[in-house]
């Protein structure tokens, strides 16, 4: 299936799943106005990809510095799905790139190991200008 | 306006210690730009790091949902508009106020959710957080983050929130004015 790619605006991440090579990204800012709107064809995007890979080693670089609760709600159904695939299909490692200054996104990461826990959570701290 | 006035009113903001305010109408693009000016205000203010960003998610928090929930302002169909303020309180905290319009209707829902977050300990609003985040999205219809924007505000404020809702003068029937404040 096609890759799919979102170029980044202030207010909405920059998309980047290369699904041939099963490295999915997410980075940028995530307030949009509409999340649902936003995030409702990535989720469709990706469940299709999942439902077609089989066996598969799938790295999933999480690299948002902010994001909305509205936003925040919507990644809660994409860690999901990729749960969903971790446990039955496919080997998913989900990079999770944060600012090491950034307790929050620390914080909320390790909630996302918890809930999502067939992940393969990878925290890697970063200086804010890598991101 | 005569300048005495305004000499008045900039007097009153700096005693305040306020560092960005906006009264008007809001948008998406709106809200993007004053995000960008509050972050640079804030670099300029020395309040770097974690204190900057709750603050950001605060004022995004705040004036997003001005503009999802508000009613159009009377007499202006289509428009939403929103007065936000941020200052400074004290050598280490910041406050942020928001005011916008709601339904009259919504007065007794915005205080249901309110309420509970104001005798919370930090800890209950960390576990309410995350159960409210492990909740199906279709739980709620009316509100877009499904309850998570105010515990975003409670988990990112140092105090518990304060709030207002009172009748608008004239249109007490159907609108009230919203205000919420959280210290950071």
């Amino acid at each position: 299936m096609n890759d799919l790619r979102i170029a980044r605006t202030p207010h909405s991440p920059e998309v980047d799943f290369c699904f041939s090579e099963h490295r999915l990204t997410l980075s940028g800012e995530a307030y949009p106005e509409d999340a649902a709107a936003f995030f409702h064809p990535v989720l469709s995007a990706l469940e299709q990809y999942l439902a077609g890979a089989d066996d598969c080693d799938i790295e999933f670089n999480f690299r948002l510095t902010y994001f909305n609760s509205a936003a925040t709600k919507m990644l809660y159904r994409l860690f999901g799905l990729l749960n969903e695939s971790a446990c039955t299909h496919n080997r998913i490692i989900l990079r999770w790139q944060y600012d090491a200054e950034d307790d929050t996104l620390l914080e909320f990461g390790e909630g996302v190991r918890d809930d999502f826990n067939a992940l393969e959570f990878h925290p890697v701290a970063l200086g804010l200008a890598a991101i | 306006m005569h300048l005495d006035v305004f000499s008045v009113f900039r007097n009153s903001a700096d005693f305040s210690g306020v560092l960005f305010y906006y009264n008007g109408p809001l948008s998406q693009n709106v809200i993007a730009t004053m995000g960008e000016t509050l972050r640079h205000r804030l670099g300029c203010a020395d309040a770097g790091g974690p204190k900057a960003r709750k603050l950001f998610s605060s004022f995004i928090e705040m004036v997003q949902n001005a503009l999802h929930y508000s009613p159009d302002a009377p007499g202006y169909p289509g428009e939403k508009v929103g007065a936000v303020a941020v200052g400074r309180r004290n050598s280490r905290d910041y406050y942020i106020v928001c005011g916008n319009l709601v339904q009259r209707s919504q007065t007794q829902r915005i205080r249901d959710r309110i309420e509970p977050l104001r005798s919370m300990t930090m800890d209950e609003i960390r576990r309410a957080y995350r159960e409210q985040l492990r909740q199906e999205p279709e739980a709620d219809v009316v509100s877009k983050g499904a309850g998570l924007g105010f515990l975003t505000l409670a988990r990112d404020a140092s105090e518990p929130i304060q709030y207002s809702l009172i009748d608008v003068p004239d249109h007490g029937d159907e609108l009230s004015y919203f205000y919420i404040q959280a210290t950071v």
